[in-house]
């Protein structure tokens, strides 16, 4: 599972049938200085990518999702989806050592 | 499996229920040296790892969904083993 801030919404006119009951959100991935604590702007380095969100994350949230063949899991029926949002994260305590 | 350093925690009210009730850790992947390899990952940590503690990562989904018992879990990363010490094979 990797971390990640909401920057934005993708919305869909036509979609698959089982994307029903949520949305696709627009996530910047963290890098080291996000965990540390580094605000949404300037964007991480790295390529965003869309999440499927049925936790009702917003603009600003910061989410953890999963990507691969897990985040097609809990669906029902087959489902094309990369990125799935498990989790809207309220605190975030990261001390790396100092050495 | 990934060999990691635990960093630190996260909180998280609003989650997929397989994860609720769960410590969930942040854990910087690391090399034998003990170097970091990129950006830091969580997981679910069933055997309360200490701050800075190196341990194993299962990235496979299926022990996890076996271990969350929920089988539409979309978890992935599960904290297998704490290392006590890397034993080095000398060449």
């Amino acid at each position: 599972m990797r971390l990640g801030h909401v920057i934005g919404r993708v919305t869909l006119s036509h979609q698959d049938p089982a994307y029903r009951g949520g949305r696709f959100l627009l996530v910047q991935p963290f890098a080291a200085p996000q965990f540390a604590g580094a605000p949404m702007t300037p964007l991480a380095p790295g390529s965003s990518l869309v999440v499927y969100d049925n936790l009702g994350a917003t603009h600003g949230h910061v989410i953890g999702f999963t990507e691969g063949a897990e985040a097609a899991v809990p669906f029902t029926q087959p489902t094309p989806v990369d990125a799935f949002n498990a989790a809207i994260i309220d605190q975030i305590f990261y001390t790396p050592p100092s050495a | 499996m990934i060999l990691a350093r635990v960093d630190g925690v996260i909180v998280s009210s609003v989650c997929h229920p397989s994860m609720a009730g769960c410590r969930t850790v942040i854990c910087q992947p690391i090399d034998e040296a003990g170097r970091p390899e990129g950006p830091p990952i969580l997981a679910l940590d069933p055997l309360s790892a200490g701050q800075h503690q190196h341990v194993l990562i299962s990235t496979d989904g299926s022990k996890t969904r076996e271990y969350v018992q929920d089988p539409r879990s979309p978890l992935r990363n599960l904290i297998l083993a704490l290392v006590d010490e890397p034993a080095r094979e000398t060449a």
